[in-house]
């Protein structure tokens, strides 16, 4: 694609890239903007887009309206704690479906895998009995149990495949060593596989992080609250003429940072892992 | 080193099985932690969304538990317009939203493919809409479509001078939450593209060129055909995750105007919270039907392709 003619193909191709910037960075823009104006002035027809005196009086606003802190925190514990449970169970299924041949091993694999289509919402009734008479409702585990389950499907195809990848020579060779399995997983196999792990968990952060659903199904107290709920939560004390935009778009914000550090952080490897995951 | 410590122990029953028996256990023991929650969050509960879609049960009323109905709640649907609606509408919803985010995540994997100073600051741009929360894009929109301070608005009216209602007018809100989903998945789409682009040859360019193909015809002949398999899986994973889409309407128009943006998921989440669980469990399986005829089709496809490429 880089053989158009040398000027008029680059042209073209800022252009696009210009557009492309715009589009996608405009809501970050507004987002951001919103969060600093007065609210005074965000109600205003037309719309202003460039706040005449800056002012954080809408974060501040936000903090007294819910319980940031421990929003923030109950979701710091959530995202960890499911990117986490889910890396090492995927670690383990991943390993045994890629290097251990047993009868079912296929049939395993597939009911894992496919169990990726199967609706959230289409389960949460029967689930929430479950996890009721368990005590699991309003639970961190709880939380982390189902979320990291969630997880597992895409987690696992991403980690066999990059489990296949990598030569299984080196651990024949600790076999013949005299290693048992213990040692070849712990010693052999997870230093090769660790940046595939380290991948896996930073993208089951962001998504779990992101979540809403289970934990506005599960979770009614402030302590295992999230801050996903308390976005939706914001939009209760409103009028009824508007939802408190100027709240919204601080949380918002608060919402977005972490995300974005990743991203910054974690660039590639976020797109390796989520490109090997969807292509094989 | 390990030899010796190995040689230490003495033969206890676990080293007495056969090497093979060894490893099966192993495998099993790996297996279990990951098998064990997909069974207690998904096969488990799935088996008794099916068993309740055949019962009649409110635990508000039937407090002798669930009264077997037959296929009784799914007549209901057959009766309900705003089940019906709302399949139609989720219907739309995937299909628009999945063809945009395939055609233009193409060509934005050819953005990112592209030999330019600015590649990688693409490449960083096009994780963010994939990476925020839903619910934040979800209600950013909902505030930048509105009708009197919202900027998208204003935009179109000042630039384009576009006169429209958006999540007041009951088919511009569908076009509006479709656009949002495109906006927010079509960076995912374009990095799995890009993956499957990065994978086609240059020598099969260069001979197409030779022959004094152009760029069109390259797409059409060359990186289309190539990329069949990768569209083929990429556009049925999207399909079938958004199938279920939930947050983005829920959040965004409320399911509203009237039923006009309600999806499925939003029906089942309505008829949940009235405790009518007997029929939220058969619009579930109604759900879950659509998802597997989905799938069986896209096997097929993927077979048929997979063969010829």
């Amino acid at each position: 694609m880089a053989r158009f003619t040398r000027f008029g193909g680059s042209v073209l191709v800022y252009a696009c890239f210009i557009i492309f910037a715009v589009v996608i960075g405009l809501p970050f823009y507004f987002i951001f903007i919103s969060s600093i104006t007065p609210s005074s002035e965000l109600f205003n027809i037309p719309p202003t887009y460039l706040p005449s005196a800056p002012t954080l009086e809408n974060y501040l606003k936000m903090t007294e309206s819910i319980p940031f802190l421990t929003y923030f925190r109950n979701s710091l514990i959530f995202g960890i704690g499911s990117s986490a449970v889910s890396v090492i169970a995927a670690g383990m299924a991943a390993y045994a479906l890629a290097r251990i041949r047993f009868p079912g091993s296929n049939i395993i694999y597939l009911a894992l895998i496919l169990s990726v289509a199967l609706p959230q919402i289409a389960v949460l009734v029967p689930m929430y009995q479950t996890f009721n008479s368990f005590k699991l409702v309003n639970t961190h585990h709880g939380l982390i149990i189902m979320m990291s389950s969630l997880m597992l499907p895409f987690t696992i195809m991403t980690l066999v495949s990059f489990i296949n990848q990598v030569p299984a020579e080196i651990e024949e060779a600790a076999y013949i060593d005299g290693a048992n399995t213990a040692q070849i997983i712990l010693r052999v196999v997870l230093p090769l596989i660790r940046p595939a792990l380290f991948t896996m968990f930073l993208i089951n952060f962001i998504i779990s992080w992101n979540e809403l659903l289970y934990p506005l199904v599960f979770a009614h107290n402030v302590d295992t609250k999230t801050l996903s709920v308390g976005l939706t939560e914001l939009t209760d004390p409103g009028s009824t003429y508007t939802k408190p935009w100027d709240q919204m778009s601080a949380l918002s914000v608060f919402m977005i940072v972490p995300v974005l550090l990743i991203i910054l952080f974690g660039q590639r490897m976020i797109i390796s892992g989520l490109a090997r995951g969807a292509l094989k | 080193m390990a030899a010796q410590s190995r040689a230490a122990h003495p033969p206890g029953r676990f080293s007495r099985l056969t090497l093979r028996q060894r490893f099966y256990i192993v495998a099993i023991l790996l297996l279990l932690p990951a098998v064990a929650l997909r069974v207690f969050t998904a096969f488990y509960p799935f088996l008794q969304t099916a068993y309740l879609s055949l019962h009649k049960y409110n635990p508000a009323f039937d407090h002798n538990g669930p009264v077997f109905v037959g296929l009784n709640n799914f007549a209901r649907i057959g009766s309900d317009p705003v089940v019906q609606a709302s399949i139609g509408f989720t219907i739309l919803f995937v299909v628009g939203a999945t063809f945009f985010q395939l055609t233009l995540g193409l060509a934005v994997a050819h953005l990112l493919n592209a030999a330019f100073r600015l590649r990688y600051l693409a490449r960083a741009l096009v994780l963010i809409p994939w990476a925020i929360p839903m619910a934040v894009a979800a209600l950013g929109f909902r505030w930048m479509f509105d009708d009197q301070f919202g900027i998208i608005p204003d935009l179109l009216r000042t630039i384009f001078g576009v006169q429209a209602r958006w999540l007041i007018d009951p088919n511009n809100s569908k076009l509006a939450v479709v656009s949002v989903a495109v906006w927010k998945s079509t960076p995912f789409v374009a990095l799995v593209l890009l993956a499957g682009l990065q994978g086609i040859g240059r020598d099969l360019y260069e001979a197409a060129r030779v022959d004094g193909a152009n760029a069109w015809t390259c797409l059409f002949y060359i990186t289309i055909p190539m990329l069949m398999p990768i569209l083929i899986t990429t556009g049925m994973f999207m399909i079938v995750w958004q199938l279920a889409v939930f947050d983005l309407p829920f959040l965004m128009t409320g399911g509203g105007p009237g039923f006009s943006t309600t999806v499925i998921a939003q029906k089942i989440y309505l008829e949940s919270n009235s405790l009518n669980y007997g029929y939220a469990a058969s619009i579930s399986m109604v759900l879950v039907g659509i998802v597997a005829l989905v799938g069986v089709v896209g096997l097929y496809l993927f077979r048929r392709f997979d063969v010829s490429a």
